[in-house]
């Protein structure tokens, strides 16, 4: 709309301002939090326990950022967390396109009741479950290891129903044609349905990748070392190693965290805001 | 874009294959120790979880690192889980998880629990009688049914550390207060107002279980009753220490650092290091590290006496755990032992604050000639007594704490939280 | 198409048993479903029944091994446990402040911010951005502005010449310490989830009101909110059900303190499980948490489904 954006140009009335300074306030009330704990994170420890606090460091501190990643093995935490995430998505992938093509495409008696069964699913969330689960990975010796963290959410509901909903618009008569160029059901859905729904999948793809990258609880629970940390852990583990007063090693430590998430959405932001909106469609 | 996200897929793929193969063959070496003891040539390994950050958990690494390189039959594999609660909470997940560590350290107070839960191995069998060289004092917590279950390491008793400088700036005796009466004076003198408002403290305390049985102990009273089996501070002695709180918090001289558990300690401490309090109750192992960051001169002395001198000991004790094989429990004594031989209990307390652990370190010449601060708790010890030692005190510990915290934020009266928490434990005191 | 209507109708079947054409495809859809399915089974619906049959029994991580029949006991403590009933007061007020804060005030942010130019983009974006933070580092950056002493917060208060505030420190603040970050963290998503609800409704609709000289509250109560109602529902139970569910700032920030007043059903749960081993009221808690969450998630299918209006 080049013509509203020109109308803007022209008339800026006081109450065009005063919005702009309103928009810049609620702007500012999200994303100044951020650039405090990069603040803090360049501050030396005296300088932290100044109050009034200072702004700006008055003195720039690199090693704050060497400490909290020295402070445990940091490397392990993100190869974990990486390997979570991505381990996640491959089972989701892989259950749900076969499912969800399932549920799209065919009639089958009990269709309904085994949707029904995966909107269910959708409704509970592990929080709920968590004990027994713990009760249950325990008796198979799992408690402790990636498996513990990746195969319980190896199905995903929300992603069953997103890709149903996906392949049920695609239109009959292209299915209808593979079928008769003697594709087998297993071609057309890998071949065909798939790189249709790649926006959907895309955007669960991300969806799903962030939250378990977040994920704090589950990893929480389920592990108790080191080899099997993740992010989310080791960062949280910064206040007993250095002392939960060290505030600037303990954003330092987020930071680490956080600001490669920030740099990826500044840069995918129309793809990641469109991954979470999409649950409501 | 496809090629690309079918090669990303592959990627992937393969190196999710690589390290999660790899990670589960990293499963802690416990799992091994099932398995009997196969020819192992080369050390045996064992694992250790610790509960000491900071400073503090730098020394016993490099302890740790000390003991692997002095002799090639067993590798101490160190790992740090966080405070004692967290450290706690870890062992019991794995043990029920079946990933438990060999060594790792408990609090005082929590042992018996542990024991009766049947972690615990008995170090009888391992000891030869080693466990003569311990100071007597600190042994009131290592025994479960008459078996020894639990040597003493980094042990500690409540201490008043005192600015020093800030007490002879204001007049007072630099030794510090000796009673609560004196305590509240002092407080009074170093409290600081400008412009209505508190810029520093006189005195603070982490509102801490700890330190509370201190309190009780000082006023001639005990936690438990003599079976055991209930609360003994729904009484005067129980009472006096929250009055005496409560009193020097309304005066506007205490103050009761904010935070669940240890935050609380390290707001305490903080803020003595940054002279907005100047006098705190903490742990003597902290006494290396408040000196070190500390820009006056610190000094610690007894806790003040109310009808008498009273601290319990506190800290943790080192533990073998049940599940090891035997192998490895040969192992962890070895570990055990050398770590708190006199040899290596003379530099963990001069490097760290805690008590030594055996009589030999404390006649040594070195402990004599330290500063005296390292050997406050020491004297202490005559006034010490043992933490409650019941399975029900680790989930009761908390509560008393939860108790005495609402009377201290002003919910509930002495009375009202002292018969609480005395209500709650009948049934944690059954067990 | 006609292979299949010829093979319905003359089923082929091979002499040597293999199955024929017909029962593949039979199964097909079957075989496609199960992989999901048996996820499911195995990491919810067992689960469930497993927590709802291990809340009848005293049983302790320690040693699964000794179980203990009790029947309706545990649910007997749980309900005479006055610390329980704080748990459930606390979580529901939580979710009651959060779920109406949250969002209320998107609600009018995407009125405000539901607009063309550039600048409403960037701030829906930067209004976004805690959303896909994880909630760690949330909790630990807002543990530090919240500081009493030497946090930012009570700096800018002071700044404005107002009293200090003891966000966490406190009982009576705690609580609405924790429903501020999380309404912090929610009302992003919310906000822009509103923007794409109002986006879809139909402009003929606004163009009508406007010929009709329709004031402007009476456009949003009449058009507006009814065409919302599909996005107010869906967000509804999104956020109650996730509200329920806190736990990470908890853990983090309060660990259920001071003195309980922040302690909330999730972290009850994990603390009786996890750390005092009370493996039977944890279960027993945990089926009431279940219990609620479905009750939830029926009562907003049943009595609001009928309130929204599908074009």
């Amino acid at each position: 709309m080049k013509g509203g954006s020109s109308l803007n140009r022209l008339a800026t009335s006081p109450l065009k301002i005063i919005e702009r300074i309103l928009l810049i306030l609620v702007s500012l009330i999200f994303v100044f939090p951020f650039l405090w704990m990069m603040l803090t994170a360049f501050k030396t420890l005296p300088e932290v326990f100044r109050f009034p606090p200072t702004l700006l460091p008055e003195v720039w501190d690199f090693s704050n950022f060497l400490k909290a990643w020295e402070s445990g093995p940091f490397l392990k935490y993100l190869l974990n967390s990486f390997i979570v995430a991505v381990g996640v998505l491959i089972l989701q992938f892989l259950t749900a396109v076969p499912a969800a093509y399932a549920f799209a495409r065919y009639r089958f008696p009990g269709r309904n009741l085994l949707f029904g069964i995966t909107l269910i699913a959708l409704m509970i969330p592990p929080q709920v479950i968590f004990l027994p689960i713990y009760v249950q990975m325990s008796g198979w010796g799992l408690v402790n290891t990636l498996w513990s963290l990746i195969l319980p959410y190896g199905a995903s509901a929300f992603g069953i129903f997103l890709l149903r909903q996906s392949f049920m618009q695609v239109p009959d008569e292209v299915i209808e044609a593979a079928r008769l160029d003697q594709a087998s059901e297993w071609k057309i859905i890998w071949k065909i349905m798939v790189p249709i729904a790649k926006p959907v999948l895309v955007t669960f793809g991300l969806f799903s990748f962030i939250y378990h990258w977040n994920d704090y609880f589950w990893p929480l629970i389920m592990t108790n070392s080191d080899t099997v940390r993740t992010l989310p852990i080791g960062i949280s583990m910064l206040k007993a190693s250095e002392g939960s007063q060290v505030w600037n090693v303990i954003m330092a430590g987020n930071m680490i965290l956080v600001f490669p998430i920030l740099i990826i959405f500044f840069f995918a932001q129309r793809h990641i805001i469109r991954a979470f909106i999409y649950q409501s469609k | 874009m496809k090629k690309w996200k079918s090669y990303f897929l592959v990627l992937t793929l393969s190196v999710t294959a690589i390290f999660t193969g790899c990670s589960n063959q990293e499963v802690p070496s416990a799992a091994e120790g099932k398995q009997p003891a196969a020819e192992q040539k080369g050390p045996v390994e064992i694992d250790f979880w610790y509960a000491v950050g900071g400073h503090n958990g730098e020394v016993l690494e490099g302890l740790v690192k000390k003991f692997n390189e002095s002799q090639d039959e067993v590798e101490v594999k160190a790992s740090y889980q966080g405070d004692y609660y967290e450290n706690h909470s870890k062992v019991l997940a794995a043990v029920a998880a079946g990933n438990q560590p060999d060594v790792t350290m408990v609090e005082i107070g929590v042992i018996a629990a542990f024991a009766d839960a049947k972690v615990l191995a008995d170090l009888g069998p391992y000891t030869e009688g080693d466990e003569e060289k311990y100071i007597p004092g600190l042994m009131k917590n290592s025994y479960w049914n008459d078996k020894l279950v639990a040597v003493p390491f980094n042990r500690s008793t409540p201490l008043l550390y005192l600015n020093r400088d800030m007490l002879e700036k204001a007049g007072l005796d630099p030794k510090g207060p000796k009673t609560w009466e004196e305590l509240r004076q002092y407080s009074k003198a170093l409290t600081k107002q400008e412009g209505g408002k508190t810029v520093s403290f006189g005195f603070s305390t982490p509102i801490d279980i700890w330190f509370y049985e201190a309190l009780v102990f000082q006023s001639g009273g005990n936690i438990l009753s003599e079976d055991g089996k209930s609360l003994a501070i729904n009484s005067p002695e129980g009472k006096a220490p929250l009055e005496f709180w409560n009193a020097m918090i309304k005066e506007g001289i205490m103050k009761a650092p904010p935070g669940e558990k240890y935050n609380a300690w390290d707001v305490a401490k903080q803020d003595f290091i940054n002279e907005q309090v100047g006098m705190i109750f903490t742990s003597t192992g902290d006494l290396k590290g408040l000196k070190d960051n500390a820009k006056f001169n610190v000094g610690a002395a007894f806790l003040p006496a109310n009808k008498d001198f009273g601290v319990p000991t506190g800290g943790a004790n080192l533990v073998m755990l049940a599940k090891s094989s035997e192998e490895e429990k040969k192992a962890a004594w070895k570990f055990m032992k050398w770590i708190t031989e006199t040899e290596q209990t003379i530099p963990w307390s001069l490097e760290t604050g805690y008590m030594p652990v055996t009589q030999k370190a404390v006649e040594s010449d070195e402990m004599k000639a330290a500063d005296p601060n390292f050997r406050v708790a020491l004297d202490q010890l005559q006034y010490a007594k043992p933490r409650p030692m019941v399975p029900g005190y680790k989930e009761l510990q908390e509560v008393i704490m939860t108790e005495i915290q609402r009377n201290v934020l002003g919910q509930a009266t002495p009375d009202e939280a002292l018969s609480a928490a005395a209500e709650k434990a009948q049934k944690l005191l059954k067990k | 198409m006609w292979k299949e209507i010829a093979l319905k109708r003359y089923p082929i079947r091979s002499k040597t048993g293999i199955p024929s054409q017909q029962l593949i495809e039979k199964f097909r859809p079957y075989l496609y479903v199960v992989p999901a399915l048996a996820f499911f089974t195995l990491f919810f619906f067992y689960p469930i029944a497993y927590m709802v049959y291990l809340s009848f029994y005293d049983w302790s991580l320690l040693d699964l091994s000794a179980m203990k029949w009790v029947g309706l006991e545990n649910f007997q403590a749980l309900f005479t446990d006055n610390d329980f009933y704080q748990v459930l007061s606390n979580t529901f007020i939580f979710t009651v402040f959060t779920v109406a804060l949250g969002m209320g005030i998107a609600f009018f942010l995407a009125l405000w911010l539901n607009q063309r130019a550039k600048i409403y983009g960037v701030v829906q974006a930067a209004i976004f951005t805690p959303h896909i933070i994880s909630l760690v580092s949330i909790a630990m950056l807002w543990m530090w502005l919240m500081d009493p002493q030497y946090g930012l917060l009570n700096a800018i208060l002071e700044w404005f010449g107002l009293p200090a505030y003891s966000w966490l420190a406190d009982t009576k603040s705690a609580l609405a310490s924790l429903v501020l970050v999380s309404v912090w963290k929610v009302v992003g998503y919310n906000t822009l989830v509103f923007i794409a609800g109002l986006q879809s409704i139909p402009k003929y609709l606004y163009e009508a009101a406007a010929l009709d000289r329709s004031p402007a509250w009476k456009t949003l109560w009449k058009i507006t909110i009814p065409m919302l109602s599909p996005t107010l529902f869906f967000l509804l139970i999104i956020n109650t059900i996730s509200s329920f569910q806190v736990f990470d700032t908890i853990y983090v920030m309060t660990q259920g303190g001071p003195v309980n007043s922040t302690n909330m059903l999730v972290f009850y749960i994990y603390e009786q499980g996890m750390d005092f081993y009370n493996g039977g009221i944890a279960s027993a808690a945990s089926v009431v948490l279940l219990l609620l969450v479905a009750l939830l998630t029926l009562f907003h299918f049943l009595v609001l489904s009928r309130k929204v209006h599908y074009r």
